[in-house]
Order: C-alpha cells, then structure tokens, then sequence
C-alpha cells in the first residue's frame, strides 16, 4: 500500500504547479485549468488526510468542493464565452481596457 | 437551541430568488420592477424572521448554523444595504439597457451566501456560503453584457475569486490535517494546545487567511478590485463594497476574538496583520490620489477602508469594527448612489471632469454627495469621523500607537481625493454638458435614507452602539 504522506505530497506538488500555470499562461482557458488542478490538489489532499486519520468528514468535504467546482465551470465558462464572442480571442493581453 | 426556525430567514431568500429567476422568463419588459417588489418583500419578511430570532440563540444543522446575535446584526445590516442596492438598480438598469430580472435573483443569492458565511462557525458551511456569494457575484460583474468594460471586469472578478478560493480550500485541507478539526473552537483549541506539528497548522491558516485577504481586498491582494468596480455596473459595485467586506470580517472576528485576551499582540500572526493594515491604508490611499475615475477612486478607497477595519481587528475592538461596518455601508452606497444619479440613457459620469459645476447645476445631488464624501474623508459631525475615532481610540488604549499614526497620515492623504471632487462640483466651470434622468424616486429615497443614517450614527449613535453591544457579546 502506498503510505498516505506521498499523495499529501504530490498534493502540494499539483498546487504549486498549479499556481504557476495560472501566473504564466496567458490565455483564460488555461488560466481557468490551473485553478482546477488547485481545487482538485486540496481534494487529494482532504483524501489523503481521511486515509491516515479514519476521518469519514474529509470524504465529505470533497463532494461540497466538486459540486463547488462544478459551480464555478458552469459560471466561468458562460463568462470566458462572453469575451470570446466579443474579442473573437481569450488572450488575457486583450483585457485592457481598464488602467490606473 | 436546536429548531428549524434558524434555517427559515434563509429559505425565505433563496425561495424568492428562485421565484425571481422563473418569473423573469414569463415578464414582460416593461413589468420587470414587480420583480424587484417581490424582492423588497422577500427582503422585509427575512429581516421580521430575522428579527424574532434576537438574543434567541437558533442553531440548525447540528450547530453547522448558528444564528447568534452577531450573525444576526451583520444579516440585518446585509438586508439593508441589498434593499438599497435593489432601489438605486431598479431604473438603472433599465436606463443602462441592462434590464434583466436576474439582477435581482442574483443579489437575493449573493445575500444568502453572506448569511450562511455570517452565521456559521464552521469553515466548510463558510466557504459553501463564501462560494454562493462568489458564484453569483461574478454574473452581476457582468451584467452589462454588451458593455466591453462590465465583462472585462467579470472575468478578471472570476479568475481571481476563484484563484482565491483554491487557497482557501487548500489551507483547509492542511488544517484539517494537522488540527483534526475545522469548527472555529476546535482550531481555537488546537492553536491554544501548541502541539508539535503547529507549523503546518500555520502554514494552513497563512493560506486560509490569503483567501480571506483576496475577498476584503487587503493590499498586496486587492489587485483585481479597481478593475471590478470600475466595470462592474454600479449598483453592484455599491454591493461589492460592504458585502464581501463585511462577511470576511465577520470571518476573521470570529476566528481571532478567542485570542483577543490570550496573548494575541505578542504572536507572530500578529505583526504580519499590523504590516499588511499599514501597507493597506497608505497604498489604497495614495493609488487614489491620481485617480481620474471616480469609481476607480472610491475601489481604492475602498481599500484604504479595510485597512482602517483591519486596525479594528487589530485593537481587539469589534464593537468598533461592527459600528465601523455599518457607517460604510451608508457611506458607500450613499457615494455609489449619488453617482448613479448622475447618469441618464445609454451613459454614465464617471470621470471627474463630469463633475465640473454639477454642484450648481443640480444643487441637491451636489450637496447630497459632498456630505458622503466628507463622510468618508472623516470630517465631524458625519458618521465618518465617530467611525474612525472609535476605532483609533481603542487602538491607542492598546498601545497601537504607531498603527494609529499611519492611519492618521492615510486619513489626512484621504482627504485630498474626496476634496478635489467636492471641489470639481462647485468651483470649476463646466467643460462638458452634463443631462441627468430627474425622474428616479426610489433613488432618492436612499439617498435621503443613506444621509440620515450617516447624521444620525455621527451625532446620536446610542441606539445602534446599544444593539452592536449585544452582538459582540454572542462573539466573545
């Protein structure tokens, strides 16, 4: 069996990429993929908690946080599509309209 | 005491957003204001709910809900600013061809989720209530759907709220691992107990607290706010200043008051808030100062505001900060709503050379929305100055002397913003011409309302600090 502690860590390995995906990729899509891996990395990790500890409550944790994902796709991506119709493109460099 | 009467104010809401959103597709047009009645009706029957629940105590959900009175306070406090936000939309939106019952249904949710966020002292149910407050902030960013600016200010809403919430959700998972629990007294007592793997507990809460930062907008975290508020329609913009605001630190009293009296000022949590607050005042305020839109100016003062909050926090006080939070509330949407005065068909003034001899040209909007600004800028006998001066007051009592300082300094830097509008209205000429749509009655009447509230806490505020008394008692 493999010990919880290595998922805790490729947890933390996913959510820090995760990160860095979301401040270096330039385009909404992949922006808004990024913040996924970030959720899903806490799940893995609330997963791998209830393993090590017997906790049935991280279990369902990770439900609310996939139906709070689900949630946030269906508004983010409406959202995402709203710009595409306008710009005819989701490059984050053309959201510039606003400065100061 | 465990009854269902704790869930009822809340099923109230959420119901009539649901009527709201089925309605909206048989409407006409022209009959989308009945929707807002509804709404205003909704919003009179929770706070009658609300308001039989005082000093009762309500607890549903195996205590995941609890409508203690602070919960209590911060829902009425909600109520109100959402039934001006729905009086100063109602012909805006119409006017600004964004006529959509959703606003509506959308503001009702947003205000479920700052109620379940308040009156719960478990971290999941708030981040449930912080994710439907989220959720249905980013479509009203966007409500203006064929306004380039308002869909901008959408997106960059979205992907920093939910930038934010990963965060949130991560730093609770490594609390959950580390402290076994994630109800706000078993994390009191986790960090009180100082077992050996505290450093990941703080690693979590460091996280958890970034999140928070993100949403009350604490400078190095406020980047997304002036973006959003200037884009955001304005009406929402008026709800986005005090609503988040005022869940986070509901949040934050909530999680710090048990440390308040136990060697809260010599932790390390301690200097870093005392740093991020300086920062927030003297940043927000100074962005501010070569702002040229004025909703652009108010997101960073708005700033400059949590960071006055966060003094609050700091100084153990939440008598001041729940009092503080309610002078904003009037403040804000009284500011917001004056400049939602001076807008007719298809446009809006925004810019600060709009504002060029308005104060002749429409003497009460004029004079109405220079008393806000001294408000905000902390001029007596406005509720503005009796805000700050509580709140620096109790801070010095803590020996927060040097906080208290910057936070002078940010305040007097304040005033030369607020100042130059009132001075744009009533000493220049007018560069453009500048028509207004007068006929906007449910406008007015929140603008009356917001400046009796503001003359009203700012010379007799006994009435409002008696009933903040016994809120705060719920927190401690």
């Amino acid at each position: 069996m493999i010990p919880p502690g290595y998922f805790f860590i490729l947890s933390v390995v996913l959510f820090v990429l995760g990160i860095i995906a979301f401040f270096f990729k330039r385009d909404l899509i992949t922006q808004f993929m990024a913040i996924e891996i970030m959720l899903n990395a806490a799940n893995l990790a609330f997963l791998a908690l209830a393993r090590s500890s017997n906790f049935v409550d991280a279990q369902v944790i990770v439900f609310f946080i996939i139906t709070v994902a689900a949630a946030e796709a269906a508004i983010g991506l409406a959202i995402v599509l709203l710009i595409f119709r306008k710009k005819k493109t989701i490059k984050t460099e053309t959201l510039n309209s606003m400065k100061g | 005491m465990n009854s269902f009467g704790a869930v009822v104010p809340l099923l109230v809401v959420v119901g009539a957003a649901l009527i709201v959103f089925l309605l909206e597709a048989f409407l006409k047009k022209e009959n989308k204001n009945y929707l807002a009645y509804l709404s205003l009706l909704a919003l009179i029957g929770c706070g009658i709910l609300s308001a039989n629940a005082w000093n009762g105590g309500l607890t549903y959900f195996d205590g995941m809900l609890r409508l203690d009175n602070a919960a209590l306070f911060l829902t009425f406090l909600f109520l109100i600013a959402v039934a001006f936000v729905i009086l100063i939309g109602m012909k805006y939106i119409s006017l600004q061809d964004a006529n959509h019952g959703e606003f509506y249904g959308l503001l009702l949710l947003a205000l479920s989720g700052l109620m379940i966020m308040v009156s719960s002292t478990h971290f999941i149910v708030i981040f449930l209530g912080l994710e439907v407050l989220s959720v249905s902030s980013y479509s009203l960013a966007g409500l203006k759907r064929k306004d380039d600016k308002s869909s901008e200010s959408a997106v960059k809403y979205f992907l920093m709220g939910s930038f934010a919430s990963a965060f949130l959700v991560f730093g609770l998972a490594i609390l959950f691992g580390t402290a076994q629990a994630l109800d706000i007294p078993g994390l009191v007592d986790f960090f009180k107990a100082g077992p050996d793997n505290q450093v990941l507990g703080v690693v979590g809460l460091g996280l958890v607290l970034v999140g928070f930062a993100f949403k009350i907008a604490i400078v190095p975290f406020h980047m997304w706010a002036p973006d959003v508020y200037e884009g955001a329609p304005t009406p929402v913009t008026a709800f986005f200043s005090i609503g988040p605001k005022a869940a986070g630190f509901a949040v934050l009293i909530r999680l710090l008051a048990p440390y308040w009296n136990a060697g809260f000022r010599s932790g390390k949590l301690f200097g870093f808030l005392w740093a991020l607050a300086a920062l927030t005042m003297l940043a927000g305020n100074l962005i501010a100062l070569r702002q040229n839109n004025i909703k652009r100016m108010f997101a960073y003062s708005s700033i400059a505001y949590a960071g006055y909050m966060l003094i609050a926090v700091l100084a153990g006080d939440g008598a001041g900060l729940l009092f503080f939070l309610t002078i904003y509330m009037f403040m804000s949407i009284g500011a917001f709503g004056s400049l939602i005065a001076l807008s007719r068909k298809g446009r809006e003034y925004n810019e600060l050379g709009d504002f060029a001899g308005v104060g002749f040209k429409y003497p009460w909007i004029g004079a109405i929305f220079a008393v806000f600004l001294l408000s905000l800028a902390g001029f007596p006998p406005t509720a503005g100055f009796l805000a700050k001066f509580y709140v620096f007051v109790a801070a010095v009592n803590q020996g927060l002397t040097p906080l208290v300082l910057i936070a002078v300094l940010a305040s007097l830097i304040s005033v030369y913003y607020y100042l130059r509008i009132i001075v744009y209205m009533y000493m220049r000429e007018p560069e453009r011409e500048v028509s207004i749509e007068m006929e906007n009655p449910a406008l007015y009447l929140v603008l009356f309302l917001c400046l009796y509230g503001v003359l009203q806490l700012g010379l007799f505020p006994g009435n409002v600090l008696y009933l903040i008394k016994q809120a705060v008692a719920a927190l401690l």
